[in-house]
């Protein structure tokens, strides 16, 4: 009958669908050929208790987001602008996936994040579901990039999404063991006895393990005579160090955060342990702004193996001013350092991609060859085939006139280390 | 393992259980008058710590002095939320009572991390870091004072309870809230009192810990954890049973730290806590009101 003619029900919904379809895909095409600003999802733990690192972490990566803008920019897209969109994880797990489903589902094209390990693990299946690139900033578990490039290994995934500009829990072990060789040589000593103390956490057990692995393989002239594991957040730590000062150490190696950290070197010192130094494998907690107030003397002396901005580039000076004036007097360290790296490189591989397509990404990400990085570092952020960046490294840092210097190795050392240090009760 | 490492764990636990006590008394006490269980106990912990910090940065009182006035501003700030909030909840279900109270931590927490930031803190003590040997064993002064300040409370609650008219009234109330009523006592002015001593104990504990432990906004739901643990050991509502039991448990935290892995010690005070869930469900001392 009318049929013909008259706009049927079915006919309507195909024309609408078609409509719709193109309005989808038609006119993002042309958006993303010149995009008006390129979204950057960025999880960490903002409150919780990894808040201090996360707003770190954070306003690092707010900075980083800046300095690029006012440089103009992705250059190659128009001068594009980036935005941060900011997600905060409140310390859990779940809410980190949760946040960045969040985040790409508001338009980002490219996620980093997320300080914790196992957070950033949470984040990967979003990453490869949606592909959407993922630059870890900080987060140290070798697996996490580990299983992705197995997966697409064994073909069970296409392509990989997720990648690192971070030292794996393997490099922290064996940069610690090989900065703690270099320095007993550099000093002419030898400790025999090491106690190993750290936090029985996600993050202090596989830290710990890489140290006693790393120090099986490479050797060193200490033996680990004890392990004592300590619950985290300790509401006391007198009988672990009383059991560590039994074990009559000559350095004692504690993996902490902050608030056990501070308990146990004024238990070291209310118990007169007598030791040659404490030499952290790598654990925050020993350098931060507060630690540092809160220990005083105490913790003068005391050396960590950690992530470190290199305190002899220009380019890293000029930014820990600018940080120190923003965050209200706070030092330029790791976790503000690595999250501000990130977005460099985020913008050096958008730069190269000329895209916001996820596949362009990543290969842009495969090619990075980025010199001078603002972290200490072997080389330039160049990534191999698990996805991290092979040249990450970390710094022997000593707290000396109350401040976090670089102490070794010695390309980007800025002051000279010592060891032993002066015991507890003799420093006035 | 020597012996003096374990002489030196049991009176390191000792000296850290007095403590324990005065927080868990606090808590038994709300719970053995009102019949309320207060989630927000290690969140007002929490604030007291913070007072104790702020009065050592700004006016250099000592935390071993300032416990008095966190103990007095914590005992308003129960006042206000016995009056304004748990006051009106006291005959519903439990599980109203403690989303009540789960609201108010939240409120507390989440309060101190706008005033405070999320920062580890710590208050400075003129006596913090002073140790006192004897012989092989050493005795951390700054504990020793915690134990001394934290039994003197513990004792001066007790005359309160059982040498005044008020103390008096309280218990009666606790006892049969109703028959107290009949003889005239003004049981809601006592539930008030009652509140705002419990919260103070805990204030008080607060800023004690503050000049041990290092503490942040998120410090609050452990050692509200902890502080049930201890008066379920100790038996619901028996402040000295909650006493006892603070000091048990820290103890054996502390043993279990030698004799087990150290990061097993907090096992040690939940192993305890079933096996008296399962042999002696009233608690050691419990079953009788304050």
């Amino acid at each position: 009958m009318a049929r013909g003619r008259t706009v049927g029900r079915r006919t309507f919904l195909k024309g609408a669908g078609a409509a719709t379809g193109a309005a989808l895909v038609g006119f993002p095409a042309v958006l993303r050929a010149q995009p008006k600003e390129i979204r950057i999802g960025a999880v960490h733990p903002v409150t919780g208790p990894g808040a201090i690192d996360g707003q770190a972490s954070r306003l690092g990566a707010q900075m980083a987001a800046d300095a690029v803008n006012a440089a103009g920019g992705i250059k190659s897209l128009g001068g594009t602008k980036l935005v941060l969109l900011t997600g905060d994880s409140q310390t859990k797990a779940d809410v980190a996936r949760t946040e960045a489903e969040r985040l790409v589902n508001e338009g980002a094209v490219i996620l980093t994040g997320a300080f914790y390990s196992g957070h950033s693990m949470a984040m990967v299946p979003v990453a490869q579901q949606r592909r959407v690139p993922f630059l870890i900033d900080i987060s140290a578990a070798d697996v996490i990039t580990l299983n992705v490039a197995q997966s697409v290994k064994e073909g069970k995934q296409k392509t990989q999404y997720v990648y690192r500009n971070f030292p794996t829990t393997t490099a922290f072990g064996r940069k610690a063991i090989q900065f703690m060789n270099e320095v007993f040589k550099a000093t002419g000593t030898s400790p025999k006895r090491a106690v190993l103390m750290y936090t029985n956490d996600p993050f202090g057990k596989p830290q710990s393990e890489g140290f006693i692995k790393a120090h099986k393989e490479l050797g060193a002239p200490f033996e680990i005579v004890e392990v004592i594991p300590f619950p985290e957040v300790p509401a006391d730590l007198s009988t672990e160090v009383s059991k560590a000062k039994a074990a009559r150490p000559d350095i004692i190696c504690p993996i902490t955060r902050p608030g056990s950290a501070i308990l146990l070197l004024r238990e070291l010192a209310k118990q007169r342990v007598d030791i040659m130094g404490v030499i952290s494998p790598g654990s925050p907690g020993l350098y931060e702004k507060e630690q540092i107030g809160a220990l005083g003397k105490l913790i003068e002396y005391t050396m960590d193996n950690v992530p470190w901005i290199n305190p002899v580039s220009p380019k890293t000076r000029r930014i820990a001013e600018e940080y120190a004036k923003r965050s209200g007097g706070k030092i330029f360290d790791t976790n503000s350092g690595y999250s501000y790296e990130a977005i460099l490189i985020i913008a050096d591989v958008l730069e190269r991609a000329r895209s916001t397509e996820p596949d362009a990404i990543v290969e842009a990400i495969r090619t990075t060859d980025m010199p001078d990085p603002i972290m200490v570092a072997a080389g330039p952020v160049r990534f191999n085939d698990v996805g991290d960046n092979a040249n990450a490294s970390t710094a022997m840092i000593q707290i000396l006139g109350q401040r976090p210097l670089v102490v070794h190795p010695k390309e980007s050392a800025e002051a000279k280390l010592v060891f032993p240090a002066p015991k507890f009760w003799e420093r006035g | 393992m020597t012996p003096t490492l374990l002489g030196q764990a049991a009176l390191n636990g000792l000296l850290f259980g007095g403590l324990y006590s005065l927080m868990a008394v606090g808590l038994s006490l709300i719970f053995g008058v009102l019949r309320v269980i207060n989630i927000a106990h290690g969140d007002m912990m929490v604030w007291g710590s913070y007072l104790a910090f702020l009065l050592a940065l700004r006016v250099g009182v000592d935390p071993f002095v300032s416990f008095v006035f966190s103990a007095g501003f914590l005992f308003c700030v129960g006042v206000l939320v016995q009056r304004g909030l748990v006051n009106r909840v006291l005959d519903a279900p439990h599980e109203m009572q403690i989303l009540l109270t789960l609201g108010v931590a939240l409120v507390m927490e989440n309060l101190a991390l706008v005033v405070f930031g999320p920062e580890t803190r710590r208050s400075e003590s003129a006596y913090g870091l002073l140790t006192v040997w004897l012989g092989p064993l050493f005795v951390d002064v700054p504990r020793l004072l915690t134990f001394a300040v934290a039994l003197l409370l513990a004792l001066a609650l007790y005359l309160f309870l059982f040498r005044t008219d008020l103390g008096t009234v309280i218990r009666a109330a606790a006892d049969n809230p109703y028959g107290a009523r009949v003889v005239g006592a003004d049981v809601s002015r006592v539930y008030t009192v009652a509140f705002g001593i419990g919260a103070g104990c805990v204030g008080a504990a607060g800023a004690l810990m503050s000049a041990l432990v290092p503490f942040s906004p998120a410090s609050g739901f452990p050692q509200t954890v902890t502080s049930f643990n201890i008066v379920i050991i100790g038996g619901m509502g028996s402040l000295l049973g909650a006493f006892l039991g603070g000091i048990l448990v820290a103890v054996a935290e502390s043993l279990g730290a030698v004799l087990l892995a150290p990061s097993l010690k907090e096992l040690v005070s939940f192993v305890l806590l079933v096996l008296i869930l399962l042999f002696r469900p009233q608690g050691l001392l419990g079953g009788r009101a304050p």
